[in-house]
């Protein structure tokens, strides 16, 4: 992938252009949001990677530029402010994505995945299937073996979240955003409770196993190779 | 200097145009009195000639014109204490009788100055045509209107003179109480200024605007004083807390850098670190989120929400976690309840309180999310049935980094409920920590009508 950095701090970005490179991604870097828009603007991306504090122009009028232009581009959002109303902005703004620094790097890593995978447009998938596993959306339906599997509102939400990012790491931050909507952090782990029920009504009986905790970074729904 | 400032100082200025005000309506009172007395005695004046006339008139007709000399000359003795004025002469000008030389004849009223016994007076006279073709002056010497208007001037003169030696003491006595009082405002503000936070404005107990004042800039103060102390009292706490495991990462870095390790050992150092790390960079977190709340100016967020589905979906989002630890976790909620509040900070200080509960109880333990109406106010209260807290302690456990001797042990920023009141308080809610017999419940007060 091609991803666009654009953070005026050199050893964050130093940071995240040599992670993402490591993971296999062509990174470019601007320290500034002149620039960055410019780049933006004149190469192709998959994926912008914006600061909201930048000299000049700040990420935020650097996103709302970029999406007058029509220039659809994901876009993640990296802020050291963790308030509501700056998440709510920047994703008004035409953000996808929002991290808060600090952050740990498989968080990024996971983000970046979602982001790519994201579909561009508005096509919505209504049903989703992971080797003998089924959910659909409009029926509200979960099969296991094409047997009918009884699931809690919380747990439906979180196997639909999954089954959209099968393959992918999603980590428990990106849970809890999006299935709990909760922008903190709760010191009861929620997410391994609900996760672990989950898991008992999905799992257990049938093989293969499909929900795989992923050390350090969190889970991952897929089929076997 | 003093003097300077007394004559700068407004409530001096105020006292001056008071005593200029003052001055100006003695003015016009006096000069409405003179004006009405003056005309007053002028017209009673003409009067009294009038009536002199008729009366020799009368006499002239009971006894005969021949004998209008005589009769004048008989008034004239009569009326000679109030200077009277007589003059009558034939239709030649020549003077008949009279106490003033011959003149030419003036018809009607009119004002004269002649010599009488050796002294020129100002005379109020009515020229009269009789039927003879004689003329006949009535007069009357003015000394007694100028009198009165002499008295009358003498008077206000007086009166001039101890309105403005009054008016005057009084701006200087207005201006000077009300000066000191400024001033000893002034002077604890200087002191304050200087550092000494404790310095107060003193209280007379007359209950007047200054006393009100001084109320109301003391409990200014005290208030800035408690938040500095807070505030003072948070830096320390923050500085002692980070430094504790700052300094025991640094111990372990260090101590990993001394010594040999095998890469996995090292792995592992690095990993614990981390975590360390994370945990003091949650502790900044939670700080920057208590003081953006506190910070306030994010209205913007605030609806009608019905918390009765707030609070059921938390319940379901924590009950698998609290079995999980063998607590249970219920709600007993009225539906439809509904509040003015901000739907994500009342979700985390629900969670919050939630998670306390969870943390802190032992298996086996009840937790209940409750929510009902109490007169025009919202309890909402989260109780459990734990080891509680002690009576002594629950106002303590609201302040920042502060942590029950029993919970040391059990990780944590201590910043929890800190965070919980700073979002009641956003809310103009009533936090409370109370006992649930056995165990703990904190309520939380929402007034409804806002």
């Amino acid at each position: 992938m091609r991803i666009l950095v654009v953070e005026d701090d050199s050893e964050t970005a130093g940071y995240l252009t040599g992670g993402l490179e490591e993971e296999g991604h062509a990174v470019s870097w601007s320290r500034a949001g002149r620039d960055g828009l410019f780049l933006a603007m004149t190469e192709n991306f998959d994926l912008l990677i914006i600061d909201r504090m930048l000299p000049e122009l700040d990420g935020l009028t650097l996103v709302k530029t970029l999406r007058a232009a029509r220039i659809e581009t994901p876009i993640l959002f990296l802020t050291t402010m963790s308030g509501i109303d700056d998440r709510v902005t920047g994703l008004n703004a035409g953000g996808d994505d929002y991290l808060v620094k600090p952050f740990a790097f498989s968080e990024l890593v996971a983000r970046v995945r979602a982001l790519s995978r994201r579909p561009r447009g508005t096509t919505i998938d209504t049903q989703f299937r992971v080797a003998d596993l089924e959910l659909d959306v409009v029926k509200h339906v979960v099969k296991r073996a094409g047997q009918e599997i009884q699931l809690q509102p919380r747990e439906y939400r979180l196997l639909e979240y999954l089954m959209r990012h099968a393959g992918q790491v999603v980590t428990r931050t990106m849970l809890l955003d999006n299935v709990w909507i909760y922008h903190f952090d709760p010191r009861t782990n929620l997410v391994k409770s609900h996760l672990s029920r989950l898991r008992t009504k999905i799992d257990k009986g049938f093989t293969p196993e499909l929900i795989h905790t992923v050390r350090g970074a969190g889970y991952c729904l897929r089929a076997p190779e | 200097m003093r003097q300077n400032k007394l004559f700068h100082s407004s409530s001096f200025r105020l006292a001056v145009f008071y005593a200029a005000m003052l001055t100006a309506s003695v003015l016009i009172l006096f000069g409405v009195t003179y004006w009405f007395a003056r005309d007053y005695a002028a017209r009673d004046e003409n009067n009294e000639i009038d009536v002199e006339y008729a009366s020799i008139l009368d006499e002239v007709g009971s006894d005969g014109i021949a004998k209008l000399p005589a009769i004048i000359d008989s008034h004239m003795r009569l009326r000679k204490d109030v200077k009277g004025v007589y003059l009558l002469q034939d239709p030649q000008g020549h003077k008949i009788t009279g106490n003033i030389p011959a003149m030419a004849p003036i018809l009607g009223p009119t004002t004269l100055e002649r010599p009488i016994d050796r002294q020129t007076l100002q005379i109020r006279a009515h020229g009269y045509r009789l039927q003879n073709g004689d003329y006949l002056l009535v007069g009357q010497d003015t000394a007694t209107l100028r009198q009165m208007n002499e008295l009358i001037l003498r008077t206000f003169a007086v009166e001039i003179v101890i309105t403005l030696i009054l008016a005057g003491l009084g701006t200087a006595i207005v201006g000077m109480t009300v000066l000191k009082r400024v001033d000893t405002v002034n002077r604890t503000a200087r002191a304050i200024m200087a550092g000494d936070l404790s310095q107060r404005v003193p209280v007379r107990g007359t209950q007047d605007e200054f006393d009100e004042l001084a109320a109301g800039m003391n409990a200014m103060l005290d208030r800035i004083e408690d938040l500095m102390r807070s505030m003072r009292q948070v830096s320390n706490d923050i500085a002692h807390d980070l430094r504790t495991p700052l300094t025991r990462l640094r111990q372990r870095l260090e101590h990993a850098k001394r010594h040999d390790h095998t890469a996995a050992e090292l792995q592992e150092v690095l990993a614990h670190s981390i975590r360390q790390v994370d945990s003091i960079l949650e502790t900044f977190g939670a700080l920057l989120r208590i003081a953006q709340i506190e910070a306030g100016g994010r209205v913007s967020g605030k609806r009608m929400i019905d918390i009765s589905i707030l609070l059921a979906s938390i319940v379901d989002d924590f009950s698998p976690a609290a079995e999980d630890r063998g607590l249970k976790l219920d709600s007993d909620v009225g539906k439809g309840l509904q509040v003015s509040a901000d739907p994500e900070l009342l979700t985390q200080m629900v969670a919050n309180l939630v998670d306390n509960a969870i943390r802190y109880c032992p298996p086996g333990s009840k937790i209940s999310v409750k929510a009902n109406q109490v007169g025009d106010s919202l309890e909402l209260a989260v109780c459990d049935t734990g080891p509680g807290i002690p009576p002594q302690e629950r106002e303590k456990v609201l302040r920042p980094f502060y942590r029950l001797e029993s919970s040391r042990t059990t990780e944590g920023s201590g910043l929890g409920l800190s965070l919980v009141a700073a979002i009641a308080k956003r809310h103009e809610a009533r936090l409370s920590l109370g006992d649930n017999d056995p165990g703990l419940k904190v309520s939380v007060l929402f007034p409804m009508a806002a």
